[in-house]
């Protein structure tokens, strides 16, 4: 739930009990007021009609009137206690019954005691009651209303550099040379929020930056120590007639030296990549690539006798020609180096996309895992840096990489931009 | 040949002499940039190694002085960097050739070997080894007067090989040379194989000496 709609709706809420808690009251009072009003009208009458016993000692003639009506009857005896009732009353044109405040007192006429009943219809002090309520029900809605609008105009408004900012949050990239954007808000707290966010995050990029120059710089320190190594591998070689035990340790350390040089250029390559680097964007054929490559790689598929078919159709792109050929370079090689012998590879090139399908060792692997660093098959004697590269190289060029498994095909999809 | 060497690190330097140094070969070297330039403002040298990295100095800067005065010696230059606009900054003033640290000994003296071919036969295009005579501009190679029929591969193979002749080889760098260093092969490398028993059968079927053997089942030497 929105923080808006939280507060308009404690907010509603709390109005709505605190108003009809008043209306209540105002009610109440009112109603006192005007039955305290009828009150002394009917002791008025009492005593007019005592001061009528008093003078002419009997009881007064009763009247005919619209909104009061006397009634005497003999006590017969009987003690009457004096005091106010709520009764009814009923109009004599209308002949409806009404509600009504009434007077019982009693009274000495002659030798006769009469009991009083004076009663005087409510209904105007209601229809006053009803008026005033409706005013305040009016003036209450009213006051809820215009709460409720106010508060979603200033909240939102209030709200806004926080919105900002979690926009600026959300668009902010580690890789990215640009510093998050200060939003200027005079809310102190958005201010802090802000300043803490735009420090928080220029520490990240700064560990960021760090831990990339590290990585550059201890791969660069690497090469020289692996270049002597080669060397003096490839030295060693020339030196004598070796035994079957030592040929062996001799083409371990080989493969584990060239693997390491792999590993090393492809760590240097993804920081250049990462980095944007390099720069030698071009109008390159994607379909000449591809068959550059597959002529380049047709002994190896063919030692493996697997089947390649492609359908290419002309597509140009304007990218860096050795970025592009280090990107399909690693899409091929793994389609050929992971294949099975008398496996499949299908090559389609259009317009919107290149898809690469090949079957494979492996089952369906995890699409999101296989592009991550040195993420690979246990039996892969790659660097695992190949998909990141690519993956990086595509996302720099705004293409898009994908895996599906569709068996037995394992599918390498490369969507262009329209 | 007469070769330069320069390169600060001492061991890789030490291993290039070493790999180069054989009867008809002068191999000097260099380890920091004054005493290059002193060698290369007395001396001329066929082919040049050049480390762009160097104590006291840039070796591009090297480059820069060879080429103001006109020398012709051939120029290769050996990086850590293996960053493109140095690449293409070194090719643009004149250098050869660029190779990347690290590199196999038998790759960089197949790369000297063709620049070498490249400045000193002038117009000539015909390398012989023995009966094996090879013609570099039309890719064609005859053994006597027997024409071979070799692939685009078994023809850079067989220029590989004579470039390291008497040089072991190892199946790891003759695989980079023939399919680049970004192609990840280390699980296979019995399609090397099936390369290397089909020049060697082209070549002994067109009445050529075997001079293709293998050594100790990591690489091979072609030598007599």
């Amino acid at each position: 739930m929105r923080l808006l709609t939280k507060y308009n709706r404690i907010n509603l809420i709390t109005t709505v009990i605190v108003m009809l808690f008043t209306g209540i009251i105002y009610y109440q009072a009112v109603s006192i007021i005007l039955t305290n009003q009828v009150d002394k009208d009917l002791l008025v009458e009492e005593n007019e009609i005592f001061e009528h016993v008093r003078i002419n000692h009997n009881l007064p003639e009763v009247y005919k009137s619209d909104d009061q009506q006397i009634s005497f009857s003999p006590a017969n005896g009987q003690t009457i206690t004096r005091r106010f009732i709520d009764t009814t009353y009923i109009d004599q044109k209308e002949k409806e019954p009404e509600s009504g405040r009434g007077l019982i007192s009693s009274v000495k006429a002659g030798n006769n005691n009469y009991q009083i009943l004076v009663v005087e219809s409510k209904v105007e002090t209601e229809y006053l009651i009803r008026i005033i309520f409706s005013i305040t029900i009016a003036v209450i809605l009213l006051l809820v209303i215009s709460l409720f609008v106010i508060n979603r105009l200033t909240i939102n408004r209030l709200w806004k550099p926080f919105y900002l900012i979690l926009n600026n949050l959300r668009t902010f990239n580690i890789a990215d040379k640009k510093s998050i954007l200060v939003v200027s808000s005079n809310t102190s707290e958005f201010n802090e929020l802000n300043s803490a966010i735009a420090t928080m995050s220029a520490k990240a990029k700064n560990d960021y930056q760090d831990l990339k120059a590290f990585t550059e710089n201890a791969s660069h320190e690497l090469l020289t120590p692996i270049a002597v190594i080669n060397s003096k591998l490839d030295t060693l070689l020339q030196t004598d007639i070796f035994n079957e035990q030592q040929s062996k340790l001799l083409g371990d350390l080989y493969e584990s030296v060239s693997r390491l040089t792999r590993l090393n250029r492809s760590m240097l390559l993804l920081v250049k990549i990462e980095n944007n680097l390099i720069n030698d964007d071009q109008n390159v054929n994607v379909k000449e690539v591809i068959e550059q490559l597959l002529a380049q790689f047709s002994e190896i598929y063919a030692d493996k006798n697997i089947k390649v078919t492609i359908n290419l159709s002309d597509k140009h792109l304007h990218i860096s020609k050795s970025l592009l050929e280090i990107l399909l370079n690693n899409l091929l090689s793994n389609a050929i180096r992971h294949n099975v012998d008398y496996g499949y590879i299908d090559i389609y090139l259009n317009a919107h996309k290149l898809v690469i399908k090949n079957t494979g060792k492996n089952l369906a692997l995890d699409s999101n895992d296989i592009f991550k660093r040195f993420n690979k098959s246990s039996h892969s004697e790659g660097t695992g840096l190949g998909l990141t590269i690519s993956r990086q190289i595509c996302d720099n060029n705004g293409l898009s990489l994908n895996y599906q498994y569709d068996d037995p095909y394992h599918i390498m999809t490369i969507s262009f931009k329209d | 040949m007469k070769l330069l060497i320069i390169e600060d690190e001492q061991g890789l330097r030490e291993s290039m002499q070493e790999y180069f140094t054989e009867a008809g070969n002068i191999c000097e070297s260099a380890a920091d940039y004054a005493s290059a330039m002193v060698k290369v403002n007395m001396y001329r040298y066929d082919c040049i190694l050049l480390d762009i990295n160097l104590p006291g100095g840039n070796g591009i800067s090297i480059l820069k002085d060879l080429k103001a005065k006109g020398h012709s010696d051939g120029i290769l230059i050996i990086s850590a960097k293996n960053s493109l606009d140095d690449r293409l900054e070194g090719l643009d003033l004149g250098a050869d050739d660029y190779l990347v640290k690290p590199f196999h000994l038998s790759e960089l003296r197949a790369r000297v070997a063709a620049i070498i071919r490249r400045k000193s036969y002038n117009g000539n295009n015909i390398m012989t080894f023995n009966e094996i005579e090879i013609d570099l501009q039309a890719k064609t190679v005859d053994v006597g007067n027997t024409s071979v029929k070799l692939t685009r591969k078994e023809f850079a193979l067989l220029l590989y090989f004579i470039a390291n002749k008497g040089k072991v080889v190892s199946k790891n760098a003759i695989a980079e040379h023939l399919w680049g260093d970004e192609f990840d092969m280390a699980d296979n490398f019995d399609f090397i194989y099936s390369h290397i028993k089909n020049l060697r059968k082209k070549l002994v079927e067109a009445g050529s000496n075997d001079y293709i053997h293998a050594a100790y089942g990591m690489g091979y030497k072609f030598a007599e």
